[in-house]
């Protein structure tokens, strides 16, 4: 049995930090004070310092996970040491951030019955007050922490433990009725991360798109010449008087608002045997953040002007990021446009966010050669261009209407008559 | 437990070797053979990356970004994207908090914040803290009023080894916020930054010659207020 190495309480108001990045490996010898792990909490870093010299036994938290403070992250097979002896002399230096506390100690104070059903349900013992001869922990004491299932599971459990615990009850997991997934030996090295609930989430609703709506994808080439002159133009006075950079995204927004206005059949949803053009335009904005993908919601987009797009989005997508949204601000949208970064995207089809059934994806923007005529002769000029791809539902949505709404959002950015 | 705080001016430092300065005083704080340290310095254009940076943050791919003379550094410190180049005033605090009794990172960024407050007191610049938000703002409540974004002109980021701090504060007091333009500073989109320079000219009584030295003793002695 090896000390433990717990997140340590880094501040009043601190409650959990992020493994960052293991610097050790198990089996790794490390010296006593050696940085072993750094955590992330909102504005610090820190490292973990080993609290004695010994060999990183057991690696317990990924990388990645969130655990909170208290949690053991590591246990050191101490030098020369016997576990007994072990807490005594690590609590001493326990000034150095990381609070090594003996795994071995509770066993101490609790009987063996009440210790072998801690340890089956994950409780901790060191929170369980015990009742017994001497204070001792006993398995009454457990019971009842045990039902309540104590510790967060990103704390209490190793990553590679779960498949295993996974398989060794299959029946504590009940999830009828759910598409089968394929299963995978971990090998040593793989790092395996839980789905949040978000992530969950997202991947539902993708198959559920998938499978209910028949994609077709559609392409158009962009000259956004126009749109750079004019957000250039306005750059500077713009970032005066609203406090962030005019981006493209709004312009895409707006141009496809109106076209949507002259292209219903973009702005609709399928039903079992009827199809409903809405009358309101609501366009979610996919933003992807440190969470995951989420789609907030800027309703009634055709009655914004530019400025207006650019304030509302700014506004949503600041707060998508820092998770401030309601749930009415991700709901109702009627069509979508998702614009997934800048570099090396040429185009590609997004999967529609039903109950739609139409999305716009931005390509990046760049410069290209593209024959022009300049009076009257054929020339080669360079242009900033962009593609956008739309994905529509062929159930609603044929290939002229859909090919009209794309070639109008094209004429839009192209002519770039905009007032901000 | 009362502790000395020794305040070294360093000048125009590269990142890196900067970097390299701080871990070594780190080491030698812990090991109980350095004092306290204030290293007071400026940096050559950079961008660095805290562990919770996130690439999109930067606005310009990293080749373009060294053709415009930056270079890019991931770092263990807390927080997001910056920046730091010539007429930012750089801070990095090599403290041992617990030797200082004050093992809690809130209450030692809390610190730095006051320390930067009276510092900009001293100047004539009057600044605040954001609920939600560590650094310095510009106190301006009728920009806030007026629905204008909070003008930042000062950022925080922190590192702790065991309970040795490292890194600082950048405070940018000549430098031109449009040289932010490159990036999100600390990811935060709704924020604009701005300089002392640039604050102050609006009041010309208040602006001094040398501002760069002064933005230095303020600093100084408001830390030195603090740790000393």
């Amino acid at each position: 049995m090896g000390i433990g190495v717990q997140l340590p309480a880094l501040g009043e108001s601190v409650v959990e930090g992020t493994i960052a990045r293991w610097l050790v490996k198990e089996g790794d010898r490390v010296e006593r004070d050696q940085p072993l792990v750094e955590v992330t909490t909102d504005k610090v870093d820190a490292e973990i310092p080993a609290p004695v010299a010994g060999v990183v036994e057991k690696i317990l938290a990924a990388e990645g996970t969130t655990v909170p403070v208290g949690a053991e992250l590591a246990r050191i097979a101490e030098d020369g040491l016997q576990a007994s002896a072990a807490p005594a002399a690590a609590a001493a230096k326990a000034v150095a951030g990381a609070q090594p506390v003996a795994a071995a100690a509770p066993a101490q104070r609790a009987t063996p019955v009440a210790k072998k059903m801690a340890e089956e349900a994950r409780v901790d013992l060191r929170r369980v007050e015990g009742t017994g001869v001497g204070g001792r922990v006993t398995k009454a004491d457990v019971k009842p922490e045990a039902q309540r299932g104590a510790l967060p599971a990103a704390a209490a459990e190793a990553p590679a433990a779960r498949p295993a615990a996974r398989r060794s009850a299959p029946g504590r997991e009940a999830a009828p009725a759910k598409p089968a997934f394929l299963s995978y030996q971990l090998q040593p090295g793989d790092k395996l991360i839980p789905m949040t609930p978000l992530r969950r989430l997202v991947a539902e609703h993708m198959v559920l798109s998938k499978r209910v709506s028949p994609h077709v994808g559609t392409v158009a080439e962009i000259d956004m010449q126009g749109v750079v002159r004019v957000r250039d133009q306005h750059k500077r006075s713009f970032q005066e008087d609203h406090g962030f950079s005019l981006t493209f995204l709004p312009f895409i927004v707006h141009a496809a608002v109106r076209a949507l206005r002259e292209y219903p059949r973009l702005n609709a949803s399928v039903l079992e045997d009827a199809i409903v053009e809405k009358k309101d335009i609501h366009l979610g904005i996919a933003v992807e953040t440190e969470k995951g993908l989420v789609v907030p919601v800027v309703r009634h987009a055709d009655r914004l002007s530019l400025s207006g797009l650019a304030e509302v989005i700014e506004d949503l997508s600041g707060r998508a990021r820092s998770k401030k949204l309601s749930a009415d601000e991700l709901k109702g949208g009627t069509f979508t446009i998702s614009n997934p970064g800048r570099h090396g995207n040429l185009y590609g089809f997004a999967i529609i966010n039903q109950p739609q059934v139409g999305i716009l994806r931005m390509g990046e923007i760049v410069k290209r050669p593209v024959v022009r005529e300049i009076e009257g002769e054929d020339a080669i000029v360079i242009r900033p261009i962009m593609h956008l791809a739309l994905s529509y539902d062929h159930r609603a949505v044929d290939g002229a209407p859909a090919n009209g709404f794309l070639h109008r959002v094209r004429e839009l950015l192209e002519t770039a008559e905009f007032d901000l | 437990m009362a502790r000395a705080l020794r305040v070294e001016h360093l000048g125009l430092v590269p990142y890196g070797e900067a970097l390299e300065l701080q871990e070594k005083r780190v080491e030698a704080v812990r090991a109980g053979s350095a004092p306290d340290t204030l290293f007071l310095l400026e940096h050559p254009p950079v961008i660095t990356l805290g562990r919770s940076a996130r690439r999109e943050n930067l606005r310009l791919p990293v080749a373009e970004l060294a053709r415009r003379g930056f270079a890019v550094h991931e770092v263990a410190r807390g927080g997001d994207v910056t920046l730091h180049a010539p007429g930012q005033l750089v801070g990095y605090l090599v403290c041992d908090l617990a030797a200082r009794g004050v093992p809690d990172v809130h209450r030692w960024l809390r610190g730095i914040e006051a320390s930067l407050l009276a510092a900009l007191g001293v100047l004539g610049l009057p600044a605040a803290p954001r609920a939600g938000w560590t650094g310095v703002f510009v106190d301006d409540p009728a920009a806030d009023a007026a629905g204008l974004a909070p003008r930042k002109i000062a950022s925080i980021g922190v590192g702790l080894r065991g309970w040795t701090s490292w890194h600082g504060f950048a405070l940018n007091v000549t430098l031109d916020p449009h040289a932010f333009d490159v990036i999100v500073p600390c990811g935060l989109h709704a924020v604009r930054m701005t300089s002392l320079e640039r604050e102050l000219a609006t009041r010309p009584e208040a602006a001094p010659a040398d501002l760069d030295a002064r933005a230095r003793a303020a600093a100084a002695a408001a830390f030195e207020a603090w740790l000393a």
